[in-house]
């Protein structure tokens, strides 16, 4: 008990939410009953003071005080989390400005999908805390739920209500494969502690059976990544959801399955094997099977994104090929990796969702998701244009755009780990990957609209969020100072245990 | 007394039955049978393992965890067949086929 | 003479829980399913119970038997009873599943045999519930509210799923 108390210090951004999170379901319930004028604005707006408030506060905690293990070795608070926390948290926050403006949630009822978006938050950072195999199950399936219910929010919406179901059957099936590897998994080490998982395993061979239960915690978390095989729900899933609940899930998900990913692995699965490398304990090769994962996955998320003309399931395919990219970096077996991925994972948050706020924006205008749609669009907004192209320069990882220096962190540590022919595919899945992205672009400046083209206005509140992505996009050198802090605090990792 | 192989290999049938069904069911209620069909045995291997293995409770609370989230999912998941049922009639997984993989 | 009787018992129960689950996979009608998947569950509780889990053989029964599988039959019966859908559903692929369920069946026998559990009956623990419950308020606090939160997010939800209709029409 005394050990839960101590820990709540540490605990504060997951409280902040949970706070929030009481204050708008009581809220939605008194404004149902007697409704405000401005009922929707009071509930986002306790949401964004939640989610600010929890964004404040972990960055305050980033690199506060020595790592630490809290609620009785359940989670650990070290660099990892730390380096995590922000990232939901900004991703929650625009996440909450695009609901705000898109066409698909307007007139909807927003209670609960604040209130889900509130817990996912507080549940990514569980997720990306867990050092024990209950908490790594178990913050994973509050992610998934929570997300089920936000992709098939619109319920009278068939698209929404379809993909919805089949992401529970497709979730349900994967995560049950997890557990029942991580049920073996307990038995062959006796513990469900990662770190007494760790020791155990450095005592035996367990060799193919190991393996095999590799490959059933690979699946839950592959889909969680989005990773091929574990794909097959993405690009329904992200073309039936609500735009701003796509957007959420190409980064949330994604980055706190990357958190997991690495405690598992690099925790759990190796020991520290000095200067910041790690070598993999009990026997199983699963740097292949990482390797194996990163090169499907980059190379069928690239190929299949040439061919799609709607631009969510574009943006589907491009988000599983950056979860190869992010792959390669795990497969590096040493520090550097996970710092790769946490700088690609802050970087690929603006320029992702900075793309789908381009999408949302457009959508109000043309009401359309396919990329014929954006025809014109340099003569009728060249504002939206020229964002977006960022955006996408960004996403290519063109040099003086941010998406560059994410590029730059992965391919580095793959290089100096000696993986040269891996960081030759990912160069010609980038290489790839640029026709897609200068495709959409191509629509935008080239292709003439038919009709009468009148100019687009946007809304303050719409510049304001073009300009909160922008910045960080362009300005990503600058950024480089802040992203040393991020990298430097992913370090101490391996501190603990 | 029972060995511990035993409920290990009840359990491997009860997955691969599990298995089987999420391959071969095209009815969403059927697959969600299924589906609890795995999780029922990770939850007999994690109980036998609290027993056999460990020698302590850790592995039955995992199991009761369990059980508390495969009744969410179950809510869950049979809330959106539900709401889908509505709009189409139909919960056959061919013919919630607008979205094509 | 006990041993023998109970252990006969354990394997009446295996047999019928996996000829029960068999046929939830393969029975033609959903309601049969449904019921069949009772009697399996019931049977895993008989598995924890010879485990000596008390508390998990009741909280499956409870839970289970009394919540999961209501939730199942009321979501055929009132599907149906909307729609009058006819609740026979085809499997297809048939071969293709069973080749792959019956792979992983071999591939999770030759683990259970290779690899060293190093077992040891810790015995029978006795009433658990006692030590369960010391456990969700110590060790596994922080699981045990996490659950919480998930119960309540997942309840809120499906509401929302079902209720909505009536307001927006459709």
């Amino acid at each position: 008990m005394s050990d839960a108390l101590q820990s709540l210090p540490r605990f504060l951004p997951e409280l902040i939410l949970m706070g929030a999170l009481a204050v708008v379901i009581v809220a939605d319930l008194l404004t149902q009953r007697r409704p405000l004028k401005n009922s929707t604005d009071l509930l986002n707006g306790i949401t964004l003071v939640g989610l600010l408030g929890a964004l404040v506060t972990s960055w305050q905690a980033l690199g506060a005080g020595e790592a630490q293990s809290l609620f009785a070795s359940m989670l650990a608070d070290d660099g990892l989390l730390g380096v995590f926390r922000p990232i939901f948290c900004l991703t929650s926050i625009v996440v909450l400005l695009l609901s705000m403006r898109s066409k698909e949630l307007e007139g909807v009822r927003l209670g609960e999908m604040l209130a889900l978006l509130l817990t996912v938050t507080a549940a990514l950072m569980w997720m990306a805390g867990s050092v024990n195999l209950v908490m790594i199950y178990l913050s994973l399936e509050t992610v998934s739920v929570a997300s089920y219910l936000m992709v098939g929010y619109l319920s009278s919406d068939r698209l929404s209500n379809e993909a919805s179901l089949k992401y529970i059957l497709f979730g349900a099936v994967s995560t049950g494969a997890m557990l029942f590897g991580l049920s073996l998994l307990y038995g062959m080490t006796g513990t469900l502690d990662l770190y007494g998982v760790r020791a155990a395993l450095a005592e035996g061979t367990f060799g193919p059976g190991l393996l095999f239960v590799l490959i059933l915690v690979a699946a839950g978390i592959g889909f969680k990544i989005a990773a091929a095989p574990f794909h097959f729900w993405c690009p329904d899933v992200y073309t039936g959801a609500p735009t701003p609940v796509t957007a959420f899930l190409s980064v949330g998900p994604k980055a706190a399955g990357f958190a997991i990913l690495i405690r598992f692995f690099y925790l759990g699965l190796a020991e520290p094997a000095g200067g910041g490398a790690i070598a993999p304990v009990g026997g199983a090769d699963w740097q292949m099977l990482l390797m194996i994962l990163a090169v499907i996955t980059m190379t069928l998320g690239n190929v299949a994104a040439l061919l799609q003309t709607n631009v969510k399931r574009l943006l589907a395919y491009s988000s599983i090929a950056h979860a190869g990219t992010m792959l390669m970096a795990a497969c590096v077996l040493s520090v550097e990796g996970v710092q790769a991925i946490a700088a690609y994972l802050a970087i690929y948050l603006f320029m992702n969702l900075g793309a789908f706020a381009v999408v949302i924006l457009a959508h109000r205008v043309t009401g359309s998701f396919e990329i014929g749609s954006y025809a014109g669009f340099w003569k009728r907004s060249p504002l939206l244009t020229v964002a977006m192209g960022i955006f996408l320069f960004s996403l290519m990882g063109i040099p003086p755009f941010a998406g560059f220096l994410a590029k730059w962190y992965v391919f580095a540590a793959v290089i100096n780990a000696g993986l040269g022919w891996l960081a030759v595919i990912g160069v010609l899945n980038a290489a790839v990957a640029a026709f897609y992205y200068v495709k959409i672009l191509r629509v935008m400046v080239i292709d003439e609209d038919a009709g009468p083209a009148p100019a687009l206005a946007f809304s303050r509140l719409d510049l304001a969020l073009l300009v909160l992505l922008v910045v960080p996009n362009i300005l990503g050198l600058l950024f480089w100072g802040s992203l040393d802090r991020v990298t430097e605090y992913s370090q101490t990792l391996l501190e603990l245990g | 007394m029972i060995p511990l192989e035993h409920y290990l290999y009840i359990s491997a049938a009860l997955f691969s039955l599990g298995v089987f069904g999420v391959l071969t069911r095209r009815n969403a209620v059927n697959v969600l049978m299924s589906i609890e069909l795995i999780f029922n045995s990770a939850n007999i291997n994690l109980v036998a393992f609290s027993r056999f293995v460990e020698g302590a409770l850790g592995g039955q609370v995992f199991a009761l965890l369990v059980i508390v989230i495969a009744a969410c999912e179950a809510a869950v998941a049979l809330a959106i067949v539900m709401s889908l049922y509505r709009v189409m009639k139909n919960v056959n997984l061919d013919e919630a086929a607008e979205l094509k993989g | 003479m006990e041993s023998m009787a109970s252990a006969a018992i354990f394997y009446g129960v295996a047999a019928l829980v996996l000829g029960s689950a068999l046929y939830v996979v393969v029975g033609k009608n959903l309601v049969h399913s449904a019921f069949a998947l009772v009697a399996a569950f019931f049977g895993v509780a008989v598995f924890y119970v010879y485990l000596g889990a008390d508390f998990l053989a009741g909280a499956q029964v409870l839970i289970y038997v009394g919540g999961i599988l209501t939730l199942l039959l009321f979501g055929v019966m009132l599907t149906n009873r909307i729609y009058n859908l006819n609740l026979r559903s085809g499997a297809i692929q048939v071969v293709p599943g069973a080749l792959s369920a019956g792979l992983v069946f071999a591939l999770l026998v030759w683990i259970i045999q290779s690899v060293e559990w190093g077992a040891m009956d810790s015995g029978d623990p006795g009433p658990t519930s006692e030590a369960i419950g010391r456990l969700l308020m110590g060790d596994y606090l922080l699981p045990f509210e996490i659950a919480s939160v998930l119960l309540l997010i997942a309840l809120m939800g499906a509401a929302m799923l079902v209720r909505r209709r009536g307001k927006s029409g459709s």
